[in-house]
């Protein structure tokens, strides 16, 4: 492998600077990190007005007040679970079109001229490419715009297990 | 009288139970409906499985709306697998053909979906043909390989259904449960009813004993 004085130097002092991921698969993985769906946390319904209501209408039906409170929080949360779900199944994430069509190898001419200003050798050019191939590959992996809502919805069906489950015990036991 | 901002509707605590569960309506079920579904569709089915209801309290109201929603999503999921398998069916076809390149793949995708609803022009049907004949693949071929290659997400959108499927069993549990609280309530007033009554018929009798 070549050697380049330049590159070395400028890598070095990325990495000083670097603390997150370095792979273009890290990277794309981390950019994932800020999106929630607020699932895991603990909510909390007794200070809601739709609680409160819940609540007295279910004590009518001849619930203890202990067992009003867990069948009404089991129905919030599995509500919070199925509007998560519906947001989640509305907006997948997007087809990078232009990436996934791109033809990688008849670019190359145009990475060549881009990095030719800096005095770039075919090492540098052939980097880029395959930078691009790489995320051209996860790019596809990910499918279409149905594929990536399936594979997002396939997330919460933990949620939704739990939350039904909670709910109907609340109810059963009662 | 108690109002919810967030879902818009008025919950009387005072109103009999048929009301309360009509305000408990949009308040547990507002239908999130995507932009080609039908609110009208949504309700006559909520509405039909409200009407089989025995005893239509709140709690039932709410796990019954819940239950159509349940429905929707399985039908919801279902056309996604049909969906999946057009996707990956211009996927494959952009992969064998070659021209697609001019078009891009999303022209192909469009194209092929007109073409297998029946509604293409003269020139998606011309597209889809050369790039069937490109990749020496006939329609039948081209769906067996896609079936073939979205296997992981056919599978994931199955995952979904049967979740579903489940959520429903646990509803229609939580419902039966109800259901039988009610007629065990009801049962126990009656009894309790026919014992007091049998009481004060032997407090009565009693009473004409001592006085006689």
């Amino acid at each position: 492998m070549t050697t380049n004085p330049r590159r070395n130097l400028v890598n070095q002092s990325n990495a000083l600077k670097s603390t997150g991921p370095r792979s273009v698969a890290g990277k794309r993985a981390s950019s994932q990190n800020s999106r929630k769906h607020g699932l895991s946390c603990a909510p909390d319904f007794e200070s809601s007005i739709e609680y409160r209501a819940l609540v007295e209408l279910i004590a009518e039906e001849g619930f203890s007040a202990f067992v009003c409170a867990d069948i009404a929080s089991g129905l919030l949360n599995y509500r919070r679970v199925m509007d998560a779900y519906y947001d989640t199944y509305t907006r997948p994430e997007p087809v990078d079109e232009f990436l996934r069509d791109m033809n990688v190898k008849a670019s190359i001419p145009i990475f060549s001229e881009l990095l030719s200003p800096s005095g770039s050798k075919h090492q540098d050019v052939k980097e880029m490419a395959n930078f691009f191939a790489d995320m051209q590959r996860q790019e596809r992996r990910k499918g279409g715009p149905i594929s990536r809502r399936s594979a997002d919805s396939h997330k919460l069906i933990r949620y939704q297990r739990n939350g039904i489950a909670r709910l109907s015990r609340a109810i059963r036991q009662g | 009288m108690l109002y919810n901002d967030h879902f818009g509707i008025y919950v009387d605590v005072a109103m009999p139970v048929e009301d309360k569960s009509k305000s408990l309506l949009p308040f547990l079920s507002s239908p999130k409906l995507l932009t080609d579904e039908s609110e009208a569709e949504f309700q006559s089915g909520l509405q039909s499985l409200l009407s089989e209801l025995d005893n239509p309290s709140p709690l039932a109201v709410a796990l019954v709306s819940q239950l159509n929603e349940c429905l929707w999503w399985i039908r919801r999921h279902t056309v996604d697998k049909e969906l999946l398998l057009h996707e990956a069916m211009a996927r494959l076809l952009s992969r064998e053909g070659s021209n697609w390149m001019g078009s891009g793949n999303s022209a192909l995708s469009v194209a092929l979906e007109h073409y297998l609803n029946g509604s293409a022009d003269k020139d998606q049907a011309d597209l889809i043909e050369e790039a069937l004949t490109d990749g020496n693949l006939t329609l039948s071929d081209l769906r067996a390989r896609a079936f073939k290659d979205a296997a992981r997400h056919i599978k994931m959108v199955d995952d979904l259904i049967h979740r579903q499927h489940q959520t429903m069993r646990h509803l229609q549990r939580s419902i039966d449960s109800i259901d039988y609280k009610s007629r065990l309530i009801k049962r126990m007033d009656l009894e309790l009813a026919a014992l007091e009554s049998k009481q004060s018929v032997k407090g009565a009798l009693t009473l004409d004993d001592q006085s006689s």
